[in-house]
């Protein structure tokens, strides 16, 4: 199979790329480190039936999961600066006159992203745990599965805004405008169930919305739950619309 | 197969958007040529004449908006994956992976061409020696010069031997030594049985590599043929006058020429005055007569073959020198 080596050697680059800047690795884990170090003693405050009462007793049960959330769609967040670099610097021409499909070009970068959301991500749940977070493992796996997903489509989608938009000030404003209302609709820091009905009817337009309700869900141990299979319903066609959309802009794009 | 590639009005044009009003844009307005297998085939012309984009479509990296293409014995519309497994590209961008040493862009180019771990290294060692790589292949891309960055980039687009290698402006920003040992190894290449079509806005490199060039400006070929064949259509020889004339003196000089039927065509350069005649050992007494009928002595005179400026110049009215220099300004 052409295609599976090819998809290993490109994502073994991008791999490589990543081990050499030891830098993104501190400061991809940071940002959630510094959550549970320095907002969660905040969430203790608060009257935790107000937002946990349903799932758990301890706030972390409610507020792991949002940060994972934030940390899986961070991590592909990233894929269209570099997808800009490599075309100014002409490594995205170079490959695509080769036989290589252009499928395998789009998942290099985007296996990368969900390794690297996949080895912090684990990295903060064992720190969490000492913060009083319930580990459930078959839970666990499946809000990784369905994690890596959401990684999947940020960075597909990152990606081909990059190479359409092809200028860094752009790409900046799409992503990160995207991101906030993107993230606030999902009940990261807080569940929605909390909010107003208006709300939550429009954050039933969002898919994160969904993947973060199901995550709260797996992480409290629960799995045959009607929020999980609606989370996977939404995610799975999303993902192979973004990534067929995605492979096409690849095969477009020229500098 | 005897033609590498074979084009039949080619044809590209691109939406512009001028103030606010989408104005389209002939890149490349008909182009038809023949590339014989084994030759170097040279495309000159200022920037934004169209090579590149000419260049962009024959690597299956743009598509055509009409016209017929076969490259390397394959249909580019239809059999686009075949052409690629037989051309390879070496863009004006470059394209070496920075963030990765020399050698782990080599092995990875090969094995995208399906090679072999075996073969992939044996090749790459054998490029490492051409391309004079040995020195530097274990370390980052990011840390080479531009002529070591251009030569790793050159063995990246020959690694899997194709049959047809494709060199956009392949010298631009090396210095002379550089350059001249490209041409070296792209000679080499060519004894190899390697076709190389290459695009270049420097005269004394399609002059000194190319067997067959093709002349373009504004999407179009307006010449083609070897080198010298094409300098002879020009009229054969120049007559060079040189002094620190300033602009007035040199147009009511070529005024003065102009009316001698020997002259066929006058052409005025920063302090030079080219003129064009048939037989400038012959003529050149009479030039000398006039200048001195008029009390005039130019610091130099001197004759000259006609070069490939001359040759564009005769078709479009420009210098490609100035022509070059408006392109690279923008």
């Amino acid at each position: 199979m052409t295609l599976v080596r090819d998809v290993r050697l490109l994502f073994w680059r991008k791999m490589r790329e990543t081990l050499r800047q030891p830098v993104w690795i501190v400061s991809g884990l940071s940002t959630p480190l510094l959550y549970l170090a320095l907002f969660d003693p905040l969430l203790k405050g608060l009257h935790s039936p107000l937002f946990g009462g349903v799932h758990g007793n301890s706030v972390m049960n409610v507020f792991v999961p949002g940060i994972l959330a934030l940390m899986a769609f961070g991590s592909g967040m990233g894929a269209g600066w570099t997808v800009i670099w490599e075309l100014q610097s002409g490594v995205i021409e170079r490959f695509r006159v080769t036989p290589t499909r252009r499928f395998s070009l789009l998942m290099g970068p985007v296996l990368r992203d969900t390794v690297m959301f996949v080895i912090p991500a684990a990295l903060v749940l064992f720190v969490a745990h000492f913060f009083g977070f319930d580990l459930h493992w078959l839970g666990l796996i499946i809000l990784f599965i369905l994690y890596c997903m959401l990684t999947a489509v940020v960075s597909a989608i990152s990606g081909s805004l990059g190479l359409v938009l092809q200028d860094i000030g752009s790409l900046a404003a799409a992503v990160t405008g995207l991101q906030l209302p993107l993230t606030l609709l999902a009940g990261v820091l807080l569940p929605l169930s909390i909010g107003p009905n208006w709300l939550k009817v429009i954050a039933h337009f969002n898919p994160m919305y969904y993947v973060v309700n199901a995550s709260r869900v797996l992480a409290a141990g629960s799995i045959q739950n009607a929020q999980v299979w609606q989370a996977f319903l939404v995610m799975f066609p999303l993902l192979v619309v973004v990534l067929w959309w995605a492979t096409r802009v690849y095969g477009k794009v020229v500098a | 197969m005897d033609l590498a590639i074979q084009t039949q009005q080619l044809k590209k044009r691109f939406a512009q958007r001028v103030k606010g009003r989408v104005k389209w844009v002939e890149a490349v307005a008909g182009v038809d040529m023949a590339v014989q297998s084994g030759e170097i085939y040279g495309f000159l012309g200022p920037n934004g004449a169209g090579k590149t984009t000419t260049l962009r479509m024959l690597t299956t990296l743009l598509p055509m908006d009409s016209g017929e293409a076969v490259v390397a014995g394959f249909d580019l519309r239809s059999q686009a994956h075949m052409v690629r497994r037989h051309i390879g590209y070496v863009s004006q961008l470059g394209g070496a992976d920075l963030n990765a040493t020399g050698w782990e862009n080599l092995i990875l180019a090969g094995q995208l061409y399906g090679m072999t771990s075996t073969q992939v290294r044996n090749r790459a060692k054998e490029l490492v020696e051409v391309f004079d790589l040995g020195q530097i292949v274990q370390r980052g891309a990011r840390t080479y010069s531009g002529g070591q960055r251009r030569r790793l980039e050159v063995a990246l687009g020959i690694i899997h031997r194709p049959e047809v290698l494709f060199l956009d402006e392949p010298t631009t920003g090396l210095d002379p030594q550089n350059r001249h040992n490209l041409w070296q190894q792209i000679r080499q290449l060519q004894s190899t049985g390697t076709t190389v079509f290459l695009t270049t806005h420097y005269l004394e490199e399609a002059d000194a590599l190319a067997d067959r060039l093709a002349i373009m400006d504004s999407g179009r070929i307006i010449s083609e043929g070897a080198p010298d064949q094409l300098k002879q259509q020009v009229a054969g020889d120049v007559i060079v006058i040189e002094d620190s004339f300033n602009p007035n003196q040199l147009s009511w000089m070529a005024r003065l020429l102009e009316k001698e039927a020997f002259v066929r065509r006058i052409h005025t350069e920063e302090g030079k005055l080219l003129l064009y005649v048939a037989d400038a050992a012959a003529n050149m007494q009479e030039v000398f007569k006039i200048l001195h009928h008029h009390s005039l002595r130019p610091q130099r005179v001197s004759l000259s073959q006609a070069s490939l400026d001359d040759v564009f110049l005769k078709a479009t009215g420009r210098s490609l020198r100035d022509v070059g220099q408006e392109g690279e300004g923008q």
